[in-house]
């Protein structure tokens, strides 16, 4: 049979193009995804930021022009500690409603300029490149996260404090929520200094020790948080475990008393 | 690391504290004056606001007293102890100058002084946090506990910066047995220096029932060793 | 794949591979969640809910919220009947409300612990997924409420003689509990798949599952607490909300107690 209508070549199908392979081992480096390279504008976009996409906060803070992110991250720290602070201060009531949050706010902020040189010290002692700025910046992230957290604890907080009277128990649900909002800000700083070259993490650890003492001994400095008293200040010098047995022993006598 | 310049440059000290030994070897090598200001500069701050938290619970007049005296003490070991030094360095198979193991001893310094400054915040939270300083305080726990803080603080800060004395002379020397003689031979001198400074130079947190003085009249009378053989004695005394 | 043949009379036969791609999933958007589709709720699988939670959110939440109002409304109100007709509608209105309190309550929580362990939902989608599960536990609870009214009929009425220690109270008590107890159960073994799924990970999703469990559980507890009774206070008159129930925690009692078992 004749062919006279020869049949065209089928042209060829072209293939997908092959995924690139993604290197097996180690971390990603930071900015190797587009998204974490863009720039953050402003404070609502780095609240989600650390939420959601942390490794763009880390890159940011290593660009120029990071001491803008700072500021902002450690005002919506202050802020923050400053709305939990009210929340904790329903507890008690009357001048605790302002004098709680001045505490918290003031006591965190202390806190971690307190610890800001060991930090950076212990890091550099571990082998990281970062550098002052950017350690400031890890820290006031640290913050940040551990705040925002605390507010989503806030409505937990503020209906035990409405139904209940006991200065122990409140005073050990506060712990918890600080303790917990605490490690996830951990983590975070965690992250952030393995990104930085650090051989090893022993002195951050370390170094996570020393804030957690210094944190906690705070809130007996600046104490009452709950409570009332007096005075703005306590009178009296206390390390934070005695003040925490002196707690518990008033309460089981409390609890004596009204069983009796 | 940069080329050096006339100008003083604080990311030479977070240099010194990662311990890359290159720029540590290269740092040691080189000697001007300009350069050896931000060594001695680090060491006055540093190991002055750790002084002044450590003098801050007797009194504040106190905390400046000893803000002087602790960098004083390094300054004056390393200085003390520096022809010594550099004599023992290649009597002991380290044949580096005077230049280079003058620098080396005072990195080890600013090293230590350097996480000194960092912990100062740290003694002055503890010290604002403790009773007044009373002769009960001073009996109880709370003297104890902060004592035991400072030691534990200045171990520390003397243990990293010999670390890092260590991997320089390892890198200078090329073996680690000559450097670990060396090492030790620095430490004895200047321990034995120091401590006798240290003792000229007390009180460093002091004492309630004393006056706040820079130093005691009788520190020059006597030495730490002296002082510390007559305890011996006095304990081998007990079991007679 | 299929060739198109041209008439050859027209010209030369082109043969033109026609490659027929799988169309790409479209969104069923056009199917909008009524009420009428609550069987279509509850079989649907996770990637439907998914698709609903990112398309018709607003809707899937007024769903959510009826069906808590109405199954857990309906079961607690049948929970109060044993004490009478206004513990019946208290205990028919708090139920719900303590659901939604807690749903509420923890969604700032939820929705930022999600993110953090592993899941990028927003917060509206962490609150729809929270009150989807709550959903299915109403309409399990609602399911059940005609059998819990039955052991309530069953059960002997408040009398002088009815005592917290009575048997039957016991029994009817635990029943009602257990009930709750299986919807609840119910409700979180449907959220599991659909977390999965929005995670591609089973292991991140049972951490987000944990974490809104043990968040929900604590303020639940407490919210539970602080709106008692549900059944029954045979020190109290009917009330919706005693002034006393203000005074102690969930958790503080529960300690007292087990500090008392064991040193005692």
């Amino acid at each position: 049979m004749n062919n006279q209508n020869p049949i065209p070549p089928i042209p060829p199908q072209v293939p997908p193009p092959i995924p690139p392979v993604m290197p097996a081992s180690g971390p990603r480096s930071l900015g190797d995804d587009p998204a974490e390279r863009a720039a953050i504008p402003n404070i609502i976009v780095a609240i989600e930021a650390i939420l959601r996409q942390p490794r763009r906060v880390m890159f940011q803070l290593r660009q120029p022009g990071a001491g803008w992110l700072i500021a902002a991250m450690l005002f919506v720290s202050v802020l923050c500690s400053l709305m939990y602070g009210v929340v904790a201060g329903t507890f008690s009531g009357g001048t605790q409603l302002w004098a709680a949050p001045v505490k918290i706010a003031a006591g965190l902020m202390i806190s971690a300029l307190i610890c800001l040189p060991s930090l950076y010290i212990f890091t550099c002692l571990g082998g990281s490149q970062a550098r002052l700025v950017e350690v400031s910046g890890l820290l006031a992230g640290l913050l940040m996260l551990m705040t925002i957290l605390l507010i989503g604890f806030a409505p937990v907080a503020w209906i035990f404090s409405q139904s209940t009277e006991s200065l122990a128990w409140m005073g050990t649900l506060h712990l918890i929520f600080w303790f917990i909002a605490t490690v996830f800000g951990l983590r975070f700083l965690e992250t952030g200094f393995s990104h930085s070259n650090a051989r090893s993490l022993t002195g951050f650890r370390t170094w996570v020790v020393i804030f957690m003492l210094v944190a906690l001994q705070m809130t007996t400095a600046l104490r009452p948080i709950l409570g009332t008293s007096k005075t703005f200040l306590p009178t009296e010098k206390k390390f934070f475990v005695a003040h925490w047995g002196d707690c518990l022993k008033g309460h089981d006598e409390a609890s004596k008393s009204e069983s009796q | 690391m940069p080329a050096p310049s006339g100008k003083l440059n604080l990311i030479e000290i977070s240099v010194l504290l990662r311990g890359e030994p290159e720029r540590i070897a290269a740092w040691a090598g080189q000697w001007s004056a300009r350069r050896l200001a931000l060594p001695v500069i680090v060491i006055i701050v540093g190991a002055g606001l750790y002084g002044a938290a450590m003098g801050w619970w007797r009194d504040p007049q106190q905390a400046f007293y000893v803000a002087i005296k602790f960098p004083l003490i390094i300054l004056l070991t390393t200085v003390g102890n520096a022809l010594l030094n550099a004599m023992l360095a290649p009597l002991l198979g380290l044949n580096i100058p005077f230049r280079q193991s003058f620098s080396a001893i005072l990195m080890s310094f600013v090293i230590a002084a350097a996480i000194l400054g960092a912990f100062s915040p740290l003694l002055a939270f503890l010290v604002w946090n403790a009773p007044p300083m009373s002769p009960e305080a001073v009996s109880g726990a709370t003297y104890s506990f902060i004592k035991l803080t400072n030691v534990a603080a200045i171990a520390f800060a003397g243990a990293v910066g010999n670390a890092r004395l260590f991997q320089l002379l390892t890198r200078l020397g090329g073996r680690r047995a000559v450097a670990f003689r060396v090492l030790f031979a620095w430490l004895a001198g200047n321990l034995f220096l120091g401590s006798q400074l240290s003792w000229i130079l007390r009180p460093f947190i002091g004492s309630p029932s004393l006056p706040v003085e820079f130093f005691r009249t009788t520190g020059l009378r006597g030495n730490f060793y002296e002082n510390v053989f007559h305890s011996f004695l006095q304990i081998l005394q007990q079991f007679d | 794949m299929r060739h198109q043949n041209q008439n050859r009379s027209d010209g030369p036969v082109k043969i033109v591979p026609a490659i027929e791609h799988n169309p790409a999933p479209r969104l069923r958007d056009r199917q909008s969640v009524r009420l009428g589709s609550l069987g279509v709720f509850l079989r649907a699988r996770p990637e439907r809910l998914r698709e609903w939670m990112l398309c018709r959110q607003l809707n899937l939440m007024v769903l959510c919220a009826v069906a808590i109002v109405i199954g857990a409304g309906i079961y607690g109100a049948v929970m109060g009947s044993w004490r009478g007709p206004w513990q019946a509608l208290y205990t028919g209105i708090k139920l719900p409300l303590a659901i939604l309190l807690t749903t509420l309550g923890n969604g700032l929580l939820n929705g930022m612990l999600a993110p953090l362990l592993g899941i990028n939902l927003t917060f509206r989608q962490s609150l729809s997924a929270v009150l989807m599960s709550f959903a299915v536990a109403s309409v399990v609870l609602g399911a059940l409420s005609p059998v819990a009214w039955f052991v309530v009929w069953n059960t002997p009425p408040l009398t002088a003689a009815m005592r917290l220690s009575s048997p039957e109270y016991g029994v009817m008590q635990l029943t009602l509990a257990g009930f709750l107890a299986l919807a609840g159960v119910v409700g979180n073994a449907h959220l599991l798949p659909l977390l999965s799924e929005w995670a591609r990970s089973v292991s991140t999703a049972r951490k987000v599952l944990f974490a809104w469990l043990v968040g929900n559980l604590f303020l639940g507890s407490q919210i539970c607490w602080v709106l008692r009774p549900f059944i029954w206070d045979p020190s109290r008159p009917v009330e919706f909300i005693g002034r006393e129930y203000f005074h102690g925690s969930f958790f503080e009692t529960v300690f007292e107690a087990a500090r008392r078992l064991i040193f005692q």
